[in-house]
């Protein structure tokens, strides 16, 4: 009974933070709105028994991809969107292709719902005491490539958002290291071969 | 009771939202990557509910690996946002029309 309490509060908390991201004017607003429903899409993924899951994506989303966001809404100084007509005219089609969306998936979840009885049969009591030890024991043996390509993507996201966002200033005195090392040595020390006693 | 096609319905209707988000914010990319967010939460939550109710962590595992490619994504959009602003001096959706001539 409690469960149900929690699970329908905290998924019309969750459904009313998605709406505020979509229909907020100031992008600032939305992006706290999707922190709130980052925040609350959790605690329900508490519910389901994935705790690990339930604290990376606070921790990775709400701690950095939004710092990252709010960071590049300050950055770039927009301008709150004025409501204009062009607003208006796409509204009621987007609202009726979301709907149609809705309606879709609604129906197939539930007219297949016999599908699913046959094999969602719920374990009352969990299946292992540690939900981070048996996903680290799965990620670091059946998944360990990738795990590993995870990791390499990582590194491109690195890579390719400081190259894209770095800028070098015309007339800036710095190092370019390519040159530094193609430098051939025997062409920068002259060797002079001086002649003894000729004072 | 908690089914799962309740979960399914909280998930789908997250989707839905998000997709509304994408065609209605025309004026600005920020909204449109934090809707892509939202597409990818609503997923994460299918994963997460059939995960449970199989009592399966293979789900558990493909969540793992979807946030950290849309970590990666939204560093990269960001970038890319970034480096759009600095050229165009807008991020309307409607001026992104360079390739166009």
């Amino acid at each position: 009974m409690i469960t149900e309490i929690i699970f329908y509060t905290f998924s019309s908390i969750l459904i009313c933070a998605a709406l505020g991201v979509v229909f907020f004017r100031n992008p600032v607003y939305s992006a706290v709105s999707l922190i709130l429903s980052f925040i609350t899409s959790a605690f329900l993924w508490f519910l389901l028994e994935s705790e690990f899951l339930a604290l990376i994506l606070i921790l990775v989303y709400v701690g950095a991809v939004m710092v990252l966001f709010l960071f590049v809404i300050m950055m770039l100084n927009i301008n709150e969107q004025k409501t204009n007509s062009r607003f208006n005219t796409i509204a009621p089609l987007a609202l009726s292709i979301g709907l149609v969306v809705l309606i879709e998936m609604i129906t197939l979840i539930w007219l297949k719902s016999n599908q699913f009885t046959e094999t969602a049969v719920i374990i009352s009591a969990p299946s292992s005491e540690n939900n981070t030890l048996e996903l680290g024991k799965l990620l670091f043996s059946e998944y360990i490539y990738p795990f590993e390509i995870a990791g390499f993507i990582l590194l491109l996201g690195i890579i390719i958002s400081i190259s894209l966002t770095l800028r070098t200033k015309k007339g800036k005195k710095t190092q370019i290291i390519s040159k530094q090392i193609d430098i051939d040595p025997s062409k920068r020390v002259q060797l002079v071969d001086l002649e003894r006693g000729n004072n | 009771m908690i089914t799962l096609q309740t979960y399914l319905t909280l998930s789908a209707i997250l989707f839905a939202i998000g997709i509304i988000g994408i065609i209605i914010n025309r004026k600005n990319i920020i909204i449109i990557l934090m809707c892509t967010e939202l597409i990818l939460l609503a997923v994460n939550f299918n994963f997460v509910a059939f995960s449970y109710f199989n009592q399966d962590y293979k789900g558990q595992i493909f969540v793992f690996f979807i946030l950290t490619v849309a970590a990666a994504e939204a560093a990269i959009g960001l970038a890319i946002l970034v480096a759009l602003y600095r050229n165009n001096k807008s991020i309307d959706v409607e001026n992104l029309t360079a390739l166009k001539e």
